[in-house]
C-alpha cells in the first residue's frame, strides 16, 4: 500500500494527504494554493520557497537557495518532499495572491487619454446576449398556433427568427412558463454567427437583470468587470495574477508545460480558477443571482485562449508557429467550468495569429486604430510588447517577447501597479530620493511605470551610464554583491544592475520591434499621427520618462494617447455590442502578422535599443542624459 | 570624416571616402602595418610562422629588435601575454622593467594590449601607461564593462586608448559614447571590432566595418574612428594556416597556406576599412605593404 | 523605381481572397515587395498594373547565364553594394585560365586538375566555376576539340578567349551548344562580328577603355539584340580597377543606368609574388562578377574560394558549422563536453571561450538549423530529444567516460528531463559564454 502523508498548509487552513515521494509544490498545487515559480517546479529559479514548520523531509539539492536560507529552515517548495506528517508556511514572497481593486481606473497623467463612452457610439448597443421582455396575446380558437410559433411571431420584432433555435429542455418548459406568467415572458437570446438560440425563458419582465463579464486574460494578469448589459455599465472591476505562472512566467514555458501529463488540464483549471475568482467576488460584492450572467467575452493571447479552452497549445511553438484556432463561435460557458448561468455563453475574442492574439483584436477596436486616416501605432506593452501600425486602409502587426519586467515581475523589488507601489521617483542632485506610492502609503515595492521613473532618474543623476551600470562606487546606498552591484531605494527595496538589465531588455525589445515594424512597412514616425499605449502599467505611464529610457520614441508628446487596458475595453464594447464583436472578426481577418524573429534587421534594431536612450543619439535628441 | 589618431609618430585615420576611393575624396594616412610581439615566447606559432624569427622568439626584446632591424617595423605591437594569471602571471613590475627596457632598445612607437584578463589588465595597465606618459601610445583594451579604469589612465598620461566590441556595430559604437562620456576625445579612440579570420567568420566583422565606415562618413561621429585589426592572430588559429601537408594533402603546402591565409585575412579588412592591421609574419607583412603601395601610390 | 510594400497593396485588388496563398492582400504585396513571389500569384490583378508592378521589381542589373542545363553558371543580378543591405545573390564566378597551344597530355591533365579542384568547408563543396581556354594556336579544329573535351571532361563551364574572327565563326556552333561565355578580344562592334553574334545572342564580354564607351556602345548592341553582356573595362592597375568597378556597379544599382547594368569580369595573371593572389582578392571583395585566373596555384584557389564563401554567404541567414562535437586542444576521455547550438556565432563564442580557459574540452554543436540558444529552444530545436540525438550520433559517451555534460544557463530548467533521457550528468552552465572559462576551471583543477 502506497504511504500516504499528511501536509498542513498554516495560514491557509487546509490540509492534504499525498503520496509519498510528492513534492510540497505538488501538494499545495492539489490543495489549490498556487505558488510563484517561474521555471515551472524544475528548482531553477527559487521562487517557491517555503518554511517547513513540523515534520521531516528530504530536500534535493539545488543552487537556487542559499544555505543560510537552508540553515533557517527554508526550502524550495519543488525539491522538498516531506518523509513525516508535515507543517509548512509560505512566505509572502512565494505566494501568488489575487490583488482586488475597486475599479479600473485610467489616471493617465501628463497626457490625453481617450474618452471611453464618446467611443462606444461607434457601435448601436446590443449585447451579445440579449433579454426580451414579451407580453404575447392569448391563444384563441381562431389565433391558434402553437406556443413557440406564438413567441417567435412576437419576437420576430426583435431578432431575424429564420435562424433561431431551442433547446428541447427549454420546448418542454415552453407552454408551463407562458400559461403561469400569463403569457408575460422574458427571453434570454445568444446569438452565434448570425444564427440566435433561445437560452431561456423566464416569467414576467426580468430584462432589467442581464449580467455580463469583459475579461482581459494575460499571461500574467487576469482582469474582469462586471457589466449590467442593460444600463451598459460597469459595476465593478478586479484582477487577479493568473494562476498558471506556478508553471512558467512566459508562454513559452506554459506551452512545455502543456505537454506535461496532466500539464494542459492543470493550465486549464488554473486560469478558469482566476476567472471564476473574479466572477465570484463581483457577484457577491454587488449581489447579483449567478443565473442573470447571461454571458462573457474574454480577449487573450492565443496561447492563453487555447489554455482557456483546452486545447493542445504545443503547435505554437513550432515552426511555422500554427495556431490550432485563432477563433471559436460562442460556447456555453459552464462546459469548460466558468461559473455563470447554466445557460450563459463565453465569447472569445478573435485572435490574428499565434502571437497576435484576441488582445490585440481586441485593443485595435478599443483604440479606433481601425478607422484612422493616417497610420497610427498602437503598443501594447504586456509580457509580450505588442505593436499594431495601421489605419483604416491596413493594419500590420508583431509581438516582442519583452518579458514582464514592466509589469513588476522578474525584477527584485518589483510588484503589481496595486497599494504601496512606488510609482514615481524624484532624485535631486544631492541624490536624495522623493517616492511616491499608489494611494500614497509606505513603498512595498516598485510597479512598472515606478522603474520607467526610477531609471529615468538615475540615468539624469549620473547614478548610471548610458550603458545601465552603477557608476558612482563611493556611496551608502550602493552595495556590491555577487552578482554585481545594487542601489538602496528604501529599506528592503533596491535595485540591482541585472533588473536594469532586464528592464533594459524589456524596452529595447518594444521600441526595437517599433522600429523593425515601421521600417517594414517603409514609414518612420514623421507619417504616424498617434501612438495608443496600452496595457502593462495599471494607470500610470510618465511618457517623458519612457522616452528618457528610451522606451518610446522621442516625438512629438501630444501624439502619445494612453489607452489603459484595451484589451479589456475591446471585450466590454463587444459583449455591449453585437456589431463591434463582428467587427473584432473583421478586424482579425484583416490584420497581418508579421514575424519579428525571421526579419534580420530587428536583431539589429534591439542591440542598437540596449542603451539609454540608444544608441543613435540623433533619434533622441531632446533626450539630455 | 574618420578622425585623425597618433600613434607617437604615426598618424593613422583621417580620411573622407570609404577604402582606396581615392578619386573621390582624400586618404591622407596609408593603413599601417603593426608587428605583433609578445612578452613572453609564443605557444601556439606554428613552425611556419616562428621560423622568419628563429631564437628571436625566446626574448621578447630579441622578438622586437629583429621585428624593427630585420624587417623594417614601424610600429609594434606588444601583447602582454605574461600578465594573465592562466600563462606565467607576472606582475605589473616585471612588465613595467620589460616596456622600460623595450622603450629603450627601440625606436618606434609602441601598441599595447593586455592580457585579456580584467582584473590584472587593470592592474598593470595603468603602471604602464603611466611609464610611457606623453608617448602617445595606443593602449588596450576598453570593453562594454571594463573601461573606466583604461580611459581614465589614458587621459592622465596622454594615450590613445582601443575600444574593443564582439563583432557588434552597436557595441562598438555604445562603448564609444561611454568613453567619450568618461572624458576621451573621440580622435584618441580606435575601434577594435573583433575580426575573424579567414574561414571563420571573417565576413561579420567585414560587414559590421563597412556599416560602420559608411556611417561615419555620413556624419556619425561614434564611429567615425579608425579600426585596428588583429589579422595575424586570428589568421594563424586557423587550421588551413596550421595544419601541415603531411595531415591535409588535399590543402597544399601549408608555408605558402599559412602566408596566403594571413595575408587574405588582411586584404579583406583593408577593403573593409582597416587603418591599423597587426599581423606577425615578415612576408606577409611586406606581401601586405607592397600592396598598400599599389592601391595609395 | 522600386515601390514599397504598402505603394504595391494600394494598387492590388484588396479582395482578400487567399488565392495567393498568402494570409491577405498586405502580405502579399509585402511579399512582392521583396521579390519573394511573382505577381502572377494575384488572379484579380488589372493588366495595367500587373505592367505597372512588372516594371518596378526589374532587377537592375541582368542575371547571366554560362553554360547549359543544370550545371549551368549564373551570374548578376546584385541588388546591393554591401553585403549588410541585403546580400550578395550570385558568387562571383571563378575561371582558370587554360590555353589551347598546350600539348594533348599536358592540356588534358591541366583540365582534369584544375576540374578537380574541390574543398569542404562548413558542409559545403566549394570550387572553381569556369574554364576559360584561350585560343593561343590559332588552329580552329584544336581549339574546337579542346572545348569539346572541356565538354565532355570537366564539369566547369567554357569561357572562350580568342582575337581570330574566323576562328570564332567556324566554332560558334559548339561554342553555342555549350553555351560559352564569348570573349572576343578585337573590336566586337566589328559589323562583322556582330553579325555572326546577334543571330544567337550568346553570353560576350565587351570591353572599352573608359566608362563612356559603354554608355555609346552598350545601347546600341541592345538594339540588336545582343542584351547577354559582361562587362570588362581595360584600366591595367589595381588601384583604378577597384575604382572601374565600384563606379559600373554604383551607375548600375545607385543611378539604375541600364548600360551599366551587367556583371563585370576581371582577369588576373599570378607573378612570382602574392600581388595576384591580392588582387584577385580585392576583386573578390569589391564587385568582380567573373575572375579569370592565370598561373594560380593551389593554395591561392584554396584561399580565394573561402573568401568568396565567406563574402558571398547571407548575413540575414545565421550561418551554421556543421554540427559534430568538435575536440578542442588535447583532449582526453577527461575533458570536459560542452552542448551548444550549431549557429555560428554562438559556436564561435564559445569556442573563443574554451580556447581562454586552456582546458581541452568537446563542443558538441547541436543541429538547431543555425539558430541561437534562446531561440532554438523558444523554436523547439534545442531541447532533451534534439541535445540526446547529438550526444548519441557523436558517440560522446566514447569519447569520455565521466559521462556528463555542460549546457547553458538559459536552458536550465531542461535538466531533469535531459538528464533522464540522455543518460547523461547534466552541469548547467553560465548563461553567457564569458562565464565559461571560470566554470571550466572550478571543475577541472
Amino acid at each position: 500500500m502506497i504511504e500516504r502523508i499528511k501536509v498542513t498548509f498554516l495560514g491557509y487552513n487546509k490540509e492534504i494527504y499525498i503520496e509519498k515521494g510528492k513534492s510540497i509544490m505538488s501538494a499545495a498545487l492539489s490543495c489549490g494554493i498556487h505558488l510563484n515559480s517561474v521555471c515551472a517546479g524544475e528548482g531553477i529559479c527559487g521562487k517557491c520557497k517555503i518554511k517547513l514548520r513540523r515534520g521531516e523531509v528530504d530536500i534535493q539539492n539545488s543552487d537556487a537557495i542559499s544555505t543560510q536560507d537552508l540553515k533557517y529552515g527554508f526550502s524550495l517548495a519543488c525539491l522538498t518532499y516531506p518523509r513525516t506528517n508535515v507543517v509548512v508556511e509560505i512566505p509572502k514572497s512565494s505566494r501568488i495572491e489575487p490583488v482586488l481593486r475597486q475599479e479600473i481606473y485610467s489616471k493617465a497623467k501628463t497626457i490625453k487619454q481617450v474618452d471611453f463612452k464618446s467611443q462606444k457610439c461607434d457601435f448601436s448597443y446590443l449585447p451579445v446576449v440579449k433579454k426580451i421582455y414579451l407580453e404575447l396575446p392569448k391563444p384563441s380558437l381562431i389565433d391558434n398556433i402553437n406556443d413557440l410559433d406564438r413567441v417567435l411571431r412576437e419576437l420576430s420584432k426583435y431578432v431575424d427568427i429564420n435562424n433561431i433555435k431551442i433547446s428541447l429542455n427549454n420546448s418542454r418548459n415552453l407552454s408551463n412558463v407562458l400559461r403561469k406568467s400569463d403569457w408575460k415572458i422574458t427571453l434570454t437570446i445568444g446569438e452565434y454567427n448570425e444564427t440566435y438560440e433561445i437560452l431561456n425563458i423566464e416569467q414576467a419582465d426580468t430584462s432589467s437583470s442581464n449580467f455580463g463579464f469583459a475579461f482581459d486574460i494575460g499571461t500574467t494578469t487576469i482582469s474582469g468587470e462586471l457589466i449590467d448589459l442593460k444600463t451598459q455599465k460597469v459595476l465593478g472591476a478586479k484582477l487577479t495574477y493568473n494562476k498558471q505562472a506556478s508553471f512558467g512566467a512566459d508562454v513559452i514555458t506554459r506551452i512545455v508545460h502543456a505537454k506535461n501529463a496532466q500539464g494542459l488540464e492543470r493550465l486549464h483549471k488554473a486560469v478558469i480558477e482566476g476567472i471564476n475568482e473574479i466572477i465570484e467576488n463581483l457577484i457577491s460584492e454587488f449581489n447579483i443571482d449567478i443565473n442573470d450572467v447571461t454571458c462573457l467575452t474574454c480577449a487573450g493571447n492565443t496561447t492563453m485562449i487555447h489554455l482557456l479552452m483546452r486545447i493542445d497549445p504545443s503547435f505554437i511553438r513550432r515552426e511555422p508557429y500554427i495556431p490550432a484556432i485563432t477563433f471559436l463561435s460562442a460556447i456555453k460557458a459552464h462546459e469548460i467550468g466558468i461559473q455563470i448561468s447554466t445557460h450563459g455563453l463565453l465569447y472569445i475574442i478573435a485572435g490574428i495569429s499565434s502571437y497576435l492574439g484576441g488582445d490585440i483584436t481586441s485593443g485595435i477596436l478599443a483604440s479606433g486604430i481601425y478607422k484612422e486616416q493616417n497610420p497610427c501605432l498602437l503598443i501594447d506593452i504586456g509580457t509580450n510588447g505588442e505593436i499594431i501600425l495601421g489605419n483604416k486602409e491596413f493594419l500590420i502587426g508583431c509581438a516582442a517577447s519583452a518579458g514582464p519586467a514592466f509589469e513588476g515581475s522578474g525584477v527584485t523589488s518589483g510588484m503589481k501597479a496595486t497599494r504601496g507601489a512606488i510609482e514615481k521617483v524624484k532624485i535631486d542632485k544631492n541624490l536624495n530620493i522623493t517616492l511616491q506610492t499608489i494611494d500614497n502609503v509606505k513603498p512595498i515595492g516598485i510597479c512598472g511605470s515606478g522603474y520607467i521613473n526610477l531609471i529615468a532618474e538615475m540615468l539624469k543623476a549620473k547614478i548610471l551610464d548610458k550603458n545601465g551600470k552603477i557608476s558612482i562606487v563611493k556611496n551608502k546606498r550602493v552595495k556590491k554583491t555577487k552578482v554585481g552591484l545594487e542601489f538602496k531605494i528604501e529599506k528592503n527595496i533596491v535595485i540591482t544592475e541585472a533588473d536594469i538589465d532586464n528592464i533594459k531588455r524589456s524596452k529595447a525589445a518594444i521600441y526595437a520591434a517599433i522600429i523593425t515594424l515601421l521600417e517594414h512597412m517603409q514609414l518612420n514616425f514623421d507619417s504616424i499621427d498617434k501612438i495608443f499605449i496600452a496595457g502593462g502599467f495599471g494607470n500610470y505611464i510618465d511618457i517623458e520618462q519612457a522616452i528618457t529610457i528610451g522606451l518610446l520614441p522621442d516625438i512629438d508628446r501630444n501624439k502619445f494617447i494612453f489607452i489603459g487596458n484595451s484589451s479589456l475595453n475591446g471585450a466590454k464594447q463587444a459583449i455591449l455590442s453585437n456589431t463591434a464583436f463582428k467587427k473584432t472578426r473583421e478586424i482579425a481577418k484583416q490584420a497581418t502578422y508579421f514575424e519579428l524573429s525571421t526579419d534580420s534587421k530587428y536583431m539589429n534594431e534591439y542591440t542598437a535599443a540596449l542603451f539609454f536612450p540608444h544608441t543613435d543619439k540623433k533619434r533622441f535628441q531632446t533626450i539630455n542624459i | 570624416m574618420i578622425f585623425e589618431t597618433i600613434i607617437g609618430s604615426i598618424k593613422v585615420g583621417g580620411e573622407s571616402v570609404l577604402p582606396f576611393l581615392i578619386q573621390e575624396g582624400k586618404v591622407p594616412n596609408k593603413p599601417v602595418i603593426a608587428f605583433e610581439v609578445w612578452d613572453m615566447p609564443p605557444y601556439d606559432f606554428p613552425q611556419s610562422l616562428s621560423e622568419p624569427f628563429g631564437n628571436a622568439l625566446n626574448n621578447p626584446l630579441d622578438w622586437a629588435l629583429k621585428c624593427v632591424n630585420d624587417y623594417g617595423a614601424k610600429l609594434l605591437c606588444i601583447k602582454l601575454q605574461s600578465i594573465n594569471p592562466d600563462t606565467l602571471d607576472k606582475n605589473s613590475k616585471e612588465a613595467v622593467k620589460f616596456i622600460n627596457n623595450l622603450i629603450k632598445a627601440v625606436d618606434v612607437p609602441l601598441i599595447i594590449q593586455g592580457s585579456g584578463n580584467k582584473e590584472k589588465d587593470n592592474l598593470v595597465l595603468p603602471e604602464i601607461a603611466s611609464i610611457a606618459k606623453g608617448k602617445k601610445y595606443l593602449i588596450g583594451s576598453a570593453t562594454q564593462d571594463n573601461y573606466k579604469i583604461l580611459a581614465k589612465t589614458c587621459i592622465d598620461n596622454n594615450h590613445s586608448i582601443i575600444a574593443e566590441s564582439p563583432i557588434d556595430i552597436n557595441i562598438a559604437k555604445q562603448l564609444n559614447i561611454l568613453l567619450s562620456d568618461a572624458g576621451v576625445e573621440p580622435s584618441r579612440i580606435v575601434i577594435n571590432p573583433t575580426v575573424g579570420s579567414l574561414g571563420y567568420g571573417l565576413e561579420y566583422a567585414y560587414s559590421i566595418m563597412e556599416r560602420a565606415r559608411l556611417a561615419a562618413l555620413a556624419g556619425d561621429t561614434m564611429l567615425a574612428q579608425s579600426f585596428i585589426c588583429f589579422a595575424g592572430q586570428e589568421a594563424w588559429r586557423a587550421k588551413e594556416a596550421k595544419a601541415k601537408m603531411s595531415e591535409m594533402p588535399a590543402w597544399g603546402d601549408e608555408k605558402k597556406r599559412g602566408l596566403l591565409w594571413e595575408i587574405i585575412t588582411a586584404i579583406s579588412f583593408l577593403q573593409s576599412g582597416a587603418d591599423i592591421l597587426v599581423m606577425r609574419h615578415p612576408k606577409a607583412i611586406k606581401a601586405v605593404e607592397n600592396y598598400l603601395n599599389d592601391l595609395l601610390p | 523605381m522600386g515601390l514599397s510594400g504598402l505603394d504595391i497593396y494600394k494598387l492590388l485588388p484588396k479582395t482578400n481572397c487567399r488565392e495567393c496563398g498568402y494570409s491577405n492582400c498586405l502580405a502579399f504585396a509585402l511579399a512582392i515587395a521583396k521579390k519573394a513571389v511573382s505577381i502572377d500569384k494575384c488572379p484579380h490583378i488589372s493588366k495595367d498594373v500587373k505592367q505597372k508592378l512588372l516594371e518596378a521589381v526589374l532587377p537592375a542589373m541582368k542575371l547571366i547565364e554560362i553554360g547549359i542545363n543544370d550545371r549551368k553558371s549564373l551570374t548578376g543580378q546584385e541588388t546591393v553594394l554591401f553585403r549588410h543591405e541585403e546580400k550578395f545573390h550570385n558568387p562571383c564566378l571563378l575561371g582558370y585560365i587554360l590555353d589551347d597551344n598546350l600539348n594533348e597530355e599536358e592540356f588534358d591533365k591541366r583540365l582534369l586538375d584544375i576540374s578537380n579542384i574541390k574543398f569542404e568547408r562548413v558542409g559545403e563543396i566549394i570550387k572553381l566555376d569556369l574554364i576559360a581556354l584561350r585560343n593561343k594556336s590559332n588552329n580552329s579544329e584544336k581549339f574546337k576539340n579542346c572545348i569539346k573535351k572541356i565538354a565532355l571532361l570537366s564539369n566547369l563551364n567554357i569561357v572562350i578567349i580568342t582575337d581570330n574572327l574566323q576562328i570564332l565563326k567556324e566554332s560558334i556552333d559548339i561554342i553555342k551548344s555549350n553555351n560559352a561565355l564569348i570573349y572576343f578580344t578585337k573590336d566586337l562592334t566589328d559589323t562583322n562580328v556582330l553579325d555572326l553574334l546577334k543571330k544567337y545572342n550568346p553570353p560576350i564580354v565587351i570591353s572599352a577603355d573608359r566608362l563612356e564607351e559603354f554608355d555609346n556602345i552598350i545601347p546600341k548592341l541592345i538594339d540588336i539584340g545582343l542584351n547577354n553582356l559582361v562587362l570588362e573595362t581595360k584600366s591595367k592597375n589595381v588601384q583604378n580597377k577597384l575604382w572601374d568597378l565600384t563606379q559600373i556597379r554604383r551607375l548600375a544599382l545607385k543611378k539604375k543606368n541600364r548600360a551599366f547594368g551587367f556583371p563585370q569580369l576581371v582577369t588576373v595573371k599570378k607573378d612570382d609574388d602574392f600581388s595576384g593572389v591580392m588582387q584577385a582578392a580585392t576583386f573578390i571583395t569589391k564587385y568582380a562578377n567573373v575572375i579569370l585566373l592565370e598561373n594560380f596555384g593551389l593554395e591561392d584557389i584554396f584561399a580565394l574560394l573561402t573568401l568568396r564563401q565567406n563574402i558571398y554567404s547571407d548575413p540575414q541567414k545565421p550561418l551554421q558549422v556543421e554540427p559534430k562535437a568538435y575536440a578542442i586542444g588535447q583532449v582526453t576521455d577527461n575533458s570536459p563536453v560542452l552542448v551548444t547550438t550549431n549557429f555560428s556565432l554562438t559556436y564561435y563564442t564559445v569556442l573563443s571561450e574554451v580556447e581562454a580557459s586552456k582546458i581541452p574540452s568537446y563542443i558538441a554543436a547541436i543541429n538547431t538549423e543555425g539558430m541561437s540558444v534562446l531561440t532554438a529552444w523558444a523554436a523547439e530545436k534545442f531541447t532533451p530529444e534534439s541535445i540526446t540525438k547529438g550526444i548519441n550520433d557523436y558517440a560522446i559517451k566514447d569519447k569520455v567516460k565521466h559521462n556528463k555534460i555542460i549546457i547553458p544557463g538559459y536552458v536550465a530548467n531542461m535538466n531533469k528531463h535531459l538528464e533522464d533521457l540522455s543518460k547523461t550528468k547534466v552541469i548547467v552552465g553560465p548563461k553567457e559564454a564569458s562565464g565559461i572559462p571560470s566554470l571550466l576551471k572550478s571543475l577541472y583543477k
